[in-house]
Order: C-alpha cells, then sequence, then structure tokens
C-alpha cells in the first residue's frame, strides 16, 4: 500500500515539474506576498496630507502647526490661501484633513478667560486616514490647552492636576505594527495556499478527463486521497516555515512560545484546511468553480479571524460561527505562541476547539471523498 | 481588426459561460456575497472591549471613578482583580483586551489636584481592542477630572471649561458622523468588481491546457481580436455588478450616493478594461489554470485587496510599495467610486484618475497581445 502511495505522490510531483509556476507560487509565493503587503500594511498611519490656512500668522500659531506636524501623523503641512483652496483639494481628495486657525488666536491665548477656537474640516471619503487624522489634532489640542491651562492657574507643571496616565502595551512593547498585521496575514496566505491547492486535485482531473483512469487503476480510493493529499501538506508545511522564516527574520516578529508546539499545531491545521480544500476539489465540475469556492470560503474565513475588526464586538450570531471556524481558532493559537508565549495551558481552548472542529472535518471530507470516488 | 470577428470570439465565450450554470452562477453572485460578507464583517463597531480592574484604593471616589470608565456599551468591566498576577493571567488568555490600575493615593491625589498616576495596560497583539480602550480610558478620565476640578477651577474665578480652553471645532465634510461603513463599502465596492479579471485570466489558460487554442489560432481571427473578445463578456459580467452591486450598496447598506451614476457606469467600464489587462497577461503566460490561478492571486486578487488603499492610506506606504499601489488600477478606481459615491464630484475632478487606468489598461493589453504571438510562436 505504501509503495502505491508513494507511486500516487510521485505522479503528483510529476504533474506539478510539468509546470513549475504553480509549485514555486505554493512554496514561495505565499512569503513573497506576504512579504509585500506585510511591508505595505505594517506601519503607522504617517505621512498624511494637511493644510492650514493660518489667518493668524502669530507665534502661537505657529506652535499648533509645530506641534501637529511633530506627531508624525502628517506630512509637513502646506498652507492654504483661502477657504476656497481648502475646499477644491478636499474635492480632489489631495487633503485628509485641513486646520483653520482663525484670527485672533493668539490673543484668546494670551486672555486670561479667552476660548480660543480651532477650526478642523476632515475629510470623510476616507475615514480611516479622516479618524487618525482626528486622533492626532485632538491629542495635540489637548495637550496644547492643557499647557494654556498650566500657565493660567499659575501651577507648577509637574504637579499640574490631572492623570497622568502610564501605558503598557503587554506583548508589544515597542508598539510595532507588524506584530498584528503581520501574523494575520500570514495565517491568510497559508489558507488560501493550501485550500486553492488541494482544491485543483480533483477538480483538475476531472476537467481534463484523467480522473476516469486515476480510477480504473487498481487504488483503493483510500490511496488515492493520502496520495493527493501528501504533496499539499508537504508544500504547505515547506510553505508555512518559509513564511514563519520571513516574519521571524524580515519582520523581527519574535517566537516567544515553543517552537515544536507551533509546528505541531501547524500541521494539524494545514490537515483541516486541506480537508476543506479536498471537498471542494470533489464538488467542483472545473478548476474555475473550484477556484471560485475557494475565494468564497477563504474570504469567509478571513472575516472571522479577527483581523480586521475584532470578534467580541461582532453580533451575537457572528460570534458565534466564529467558534466553528479553524483559521480564527488558529489564529488566537498563533498569536498567543508568537507573541504572548503562551503555551498548552493557556491555549488549551483554542486548540481542543481547533481539535474537535478538525475531526469533524477531516472525518466528513474523508467520508464524502471517497464516496464520491467510489 | 474585425469587430464581427471579435463578437464572434466573445459569443463562443458566452456559450462557455452559459452552458455551465454552476460557474455561471459563481461569477455572478460572488461579488455580492463577499460585498455583504465584508460590509458585516469590517464594520462593526467597536464595543463591548471586556476590561479588568485593579483598584487599590477602595475609596468612593475611585469606584465613582472606575463607574464612569465603563459606563458605556465600549468598555465592559469584565473583573475587579485583587493582584496584578490575576491581571497577567486574563490577559495571557485573552480574556481582557485591556487593565486599568488605580493606585493606592486615588482620592487623595484626585482632592489634592495632584497628577494622578494611572496605569493602562494593553493586549498588543489586538491594535483594534487595546488601542480603543486606551482611547476611552482617556477620554472619560479627563470628564471625570474636569467634573472633579471644576470647584477648585472656580474658587479661582475661572470657568469651569478652563480645563480644556481651546475650542475644537470639528467637521466632516462628505460623510457627517464618520461612518466607516459609508467609505468603507464604496472601497470594498471597487475591489470586488475587479473579481472578473481572475476569470478570464483562467479562461486563457484554459483553452491551452484543453489544446483549444490551436484551433482558434487556425481561425482567421487576429490575436488582438482573440483577445478582446476573450475580454468582452467579462466586461460585461462586471458592469451587470457594476450596476447591481452599487444598487445593493445604496438600498441595503443605505451608502450615500451623491454622484451621477452614468459616470459611474463609465468609468467602470474603463476599470474593467485596464484590470482584465492584467488577467489578459496572466492568462497569456500560464500554460495551466492552476498556474494562472496561482498568479492571479499575486498579481490581482492579494493586492487588489490590500494596496489599492481602501484599508490602508497610500500616503503612509513606503516609497517602493506606493509606486507599485499607483499602478495598480484598483487604486485610481477606489478614488474615483469614494469620489462618487461620497464627495459627489465629476469628471472634472476625477479625469486624471480615468486617463491613468486607460494608460494602464493599453499597456496591459499591448503586453498580453505581444507576448502572445511570442508564446504562440
Amino acid at each position: 500500500m505504501i509503495t502505491r502511495i508513494i507511486g500516487l505522490a510521485v505522479k503528483e510531483v510529476i504533474h506539478l515539474r510539468r509546470d513549475w509556476w504553480l509549485p514555486a507560487f505554493m512554496l514561495i509565493g505565499g512569503a513573497l506576498e506576504l512579504l509585500v503587503v506585510g511591508w505595505a500594511t505594517s506601519r503607522p498611519i504617517t505621512n498624511l496630507p494637511l493644510m492650514v490656512l493660518d489667518q493668524d500668522l502669530s507665534r502661537a500659531s505657529r506652535r499648533v502647526v509645530t506641534a501637529l506636524e511633530n506627531t508624525g501623523t502628517f506630512a509637513p503641512a502646506v498652507m492654504g490661501g483661502n477657504r476656497q483652496e481648502i475646499e477644491e483639494a478636499m474635492d480632489r481628495g489631495r487633503i485628509n484633513a485641513a486646520l483653520i486657525i482663525p484670527p485672533g488666536f493668539s490673543q484668546a491665548v494670551a486672555s486670561p478667560n479667552g476660548r480660543p477656537v480651532l477650526a478642523v474640516i476632515l475629510n470623510g471619503a476616507e475615514s480611516v486616514s479622516a479618524t487618525a487624522a482626528l486622533r492626532a489634532i485632538e491629542g495635540t489640542a489637548r495637550s496644547l490647552g492643557e499647557a494654556i491651562t498650566v500657565q493660567r492657574l499659575g501651577l507648577d507643571p509637574e504637579t499640574f492636576a490631572g492623570f497622568d496616565p502610564s501605558l503598557r502595551v503587554w506583548f508589544n512593547e515597542a508598539l510595532s505594527e507588524a506584530y498584528y498585521t503581520v501574523p494575520a496575514e500570514l495565517a491568510l496566505m497559508l489558507e488560501f495556499v493550501v485550500m486553492l491547492f488541494a482544491a485543483l486535485t480533483f477538480s483538475r482531473e476531472r476537467e481534463l478527463g484523467t480522473l476516469e483512469q486515476l480510477l480504473v487503476m487498481p487504488f483503493s480510493s483510500l490511496e488515492i486521497i493520502i496520495g493527493k493529499a501528501l504533496p499539499v501538506l508537504l508544500v504547505g508545511f515547506f510553505s508555512f516555515n518559509v513564511m514563519l522564516a520571513l516574519v521571524y527574520f524580515a519582520f523581527s516578529i519574535p517566537i516567544r512560545g515553543s517552537l515544536l508546539l507551533l509546528e505541531l499545531l501547524a500541521a494539524g491545521y494545514l490537515l483541516v484546511e486541506m480537508s476543506k480544500g479536498m471537498v471542494i476539489s470533489i464538488v467542483s465540475r472545473t478548476q474555475h468553480q473550484a477556484f471560485l469556492l475557494v475565494m468564497m470560503i477563504g474570504m469567509t474565513d478571513f472575516m472571522f479571524t479577527g483581523y480586521a475588526a475584532p470578534v467580541e464586538s461582532m453580533p451575537e450570531v457572528m460570534q458565534l460561527i466564529a467558534n466553528v471556524i479553524p483559521a480564527h481558532h488558529w489564529l488566537e493559537i498563533l498569536r498567543g505562541i508568537l507573541l504572548k508565549g503562551a503555551g498548552l495551558d493557556i491555549l488549551w481552548p483554542s486548540v481542543a476547539a481547533l481539535a474537535i472542529l478538525g475531526l469533524v472535518i477531516v472525518t466528513f471530507s474523508l467520508r464524502f471523498v471517497r464516496r464520491a470516488l467510489d | 481588426m474585425s469587430f464581427r470577428r471579435i463578437r464572434a470570439i466573445a459569443r463562443k465565450e458566452f456559450h462557455h459561460i452559459l452552458r455551465d450554470r454552476a460557474t455561471l452562477i459563481l461569477v455572478l453572485f460572488t461579488p455580492t456575497v463577499l460585498l455583504l460578507l465584508m460590509a458585516y464583517a469590517l464594520t462593526v463597531d467597536l464595543q463591548h472591549v471586556p476590561l479588568a480592574v485593579l483598584d487599590y484604593d477602595r475609596s468612593p471616589a475611585s469606584r465613582a471613578f472606575v463607574e464612569q470608565i465603563t459606563a458605556g456599551e465600549d468598555l465592559d468591566l469584565y473583573a475587579q482583580v485583587n493582584s496584578p498576577g490575576e491581571l497577567e493571567a486574563m490577559l495571557m488568555r485573552g480574556e481582557i483586551k485591556a487593565a486599568l490600575i488605580l493606585h493606592p493615593q486615588f482620592a487623595e491625589d484626585l482632592h489634592a489636584a495632584r497628577g494622578i498616576p494611572l496605569q493602562v495596560i494593553v493586549d498588543g497583539t489586538e491594535p483594534e481592542s487595546g488601542g480603543f480602550a486606551v482611547e476611552q480610558i482617556g477620554r472619560r478620565a479627563e470628564e471625570f477630572v474636569t467634573r472633579a476640578l471644576a470647584g477648585r477651577l472656580q474658587t479661582l474665578g475661572l470657568p469651569a471649561g478652563a480645563l480644556q480652553p481651546i475650542d475644537l471645532r470639528v467637521r466632516t465634510w462628505y460623510n457627517p458622523g464618520l461612518d466607516p461603513q459609508n467609505d468603507l463599502i464604496p472601497g470594498l465596492v471597487s475591489i470586488i468588481l475587479g473579481f472578473p479579471a481572475l476569470s478570464v485570466a483562467l479562461t486563457l489558460a484554459h483553452e491551452r491546457e484543453h489544446g483549444t487554442m490551436e484551433q482558434l489560432m487556425a481561425t482567421p481571427v487576429g490575436r488582438a481580436e482573440l483577445l478582446l473578445g476573450k475580454m468582452l463578456p467579462y466586461i460585461l459580467v462586471g458592469l451587470f455588478n457594476a450596476i447591481f452591486i452599487p444598487l445593493l450598496a445604496i438600498l441595503w447598506f443605505d451608502t450615500p450616493f451623491n454622484g451621477s451614476f452614468l459616470l459611474f457606469f463609465l468609468l467602470s467600464a474603463v476599470f474593467l478594461f485596464s484590470i482584465l489587462g492584467i488577467g489578459l497577461i496572466v492568462g497569456v503566460f500560464m500554460r495551466t489554470q492552476a498556474a494562472a490561478l496561482a498568479l492571479s492571486f499575486l498579481l490581482i486578487f492579494f493586492p487588489g485587496f490590500f494596496m489599492t488603499g481602501v484599508f490602508f492610506p497610500i500616503a503612509s506606504m513606503p516609497e517602493i510599495v506606493r509606486m507599485e499601489a499607483l499602478s495598480l488600477p484598483g487604486t485610481h478606481y477606489a478614488i474615483i467610486t469614494r469620489s462618487i459615491f461620497l464627495t459627489g464630484v465629476g469628471l472634472e475632478v476625477l479625469w486624471p484618475y480615468a486617463v491613468m487606468m486607460a494608460g494602464l489598461g493599453f499597456v496591459f493589453v499591448g503586453i498580453a497581445a505581444l507576448f502572445f504571438k511570442k508564446r504562440l510562436g
């Protein structure tokens, strides 16, 4: 039996050799993509275009502009001449935010009862940037306001009444954006690579009419399945390790927990995703269909991993759905081991959930594919 | 170049699509399903972020403070704990996303109007919840201290508002209330409408894999005609979605649409032409559908998702990545979609993006046609 399975696996590999693009993609494509996407998205929001209309032209107003530029959120401010200019730049989407410092700003700052006004216009057509801009502007206004109050009250700035929050970010002390974006992107790429590869196995044979040939050969359906699954698993596992190395070396993301545990769980997770791909592969009549199904299922999974929006904030129904998505538990495990250094004692709920889901999915898939083949 | 021959190829392609019902349904409705899914999953309001509190003071003032912090829907008091160890364990297990530590002299410091140390710990593996918690705690703390200190300010003869003297007046144009759904959905529309490009890459590879490309080449159809004929049905499928998907956004999600629908439709056609051009290139170079698929994911799907400025501002990307983003038709189309939906501007503003997309389209189709010949020769 073993020799026959190996024979089948070798046949798969020979297919792949004919078309070297596919294995290249499967082995390192995911990693390359992770490099570019990770690089593009793993940074704080900076360099947003800002226009300033300074009608006060005083030292106080210039201080505001400098303070804003020092937040790092904005590109050096462009000085606008009038409101029309702001309006036009907004319409054209050239700027994300505009700050208007009305005349009399410095006077209001200097007078003991003054309420200096700062007007801000945000470009709501890009809410991600607008929110970041708002945060930076609010923060700047707050610290300027505090400075003004301290001065007015004649207080010593050191003992100023107010909160003195000290923030500690656990598991990510340097506040690196890459820590949370890149592991999630790794999970996404890995899932797509494995599921896609698995989904093409039978659908390809069927479309090209070679499935018949395979079935008349003296293989049992189990042997066929294992022979098809082995290359997918091996390639997926290799791909995972390339990506992991990339995450570690290129993005300096620590592996704080046990690498062995991570590899073991990764192998289990790959088996689950591969099983899903196999089912897709057997229900699709063409590769095109298989691809469309992979895309739909892969994207659904991705939405529930908690990459873009935290699952706890989703409506209850969606939280329930998230529980039956293997990728959701996998990301939990991946982040836990990489960033928190968590072990089985802490991760066991996710591991158990993944194991149960995996058992159900793999068993179902095996029976389903076997029946379809027989 | 003859339109009749292009039409003949397009008709043949249509037959392929129509014959295979399951694929047809998938091609037509994958975009709808994905829009519904992403619009719901990606635009959740952050709320119910679990927070644990370690209150060393246990005074009426500190209790009032904790109450105020957790008064809203956004932060939930998960537990009051007695030791830092408990906080640590909860953060580790992911039960809480943030923790707040009040030190023993909280009430005293508040009364004396000294600086009040406030320790906030957040889980750095989940930025959304963590950053959000910090922001909310900061805001509530400020409100709290403002109220507590109002009396003291009055004795100094200052208005209560003096604690925050700057009057910040924020207005948000095009999307009052800064509802993320309003600009994310047009962005998603732009991502989703590019999907037919993957199908076009597949059909070309399909002909080659099945050996029917030879037959096609034996007909009097020219190379460019063949490519355009292959594109046409998918442009039509795309245009069907260019009507249907915005309607879904407007009617189902109440997304504002301030521009011209006709302009949106026309520019969508230009976008489809250019993004399908990438699909053609992939289809021309790859010999099997599997390889075409793999390359499409690398060149079309993932970049279209992450790098067109929908989720992450292009201005903040590194220089080289920004260049790559600008050479993707989707980047320009995302700007167009959001502008037409929200800003409501017309061609007088959008023409540079339209020209860029058209230019990229001609380059892509040109490359495809050029290499198509060589690869067959």
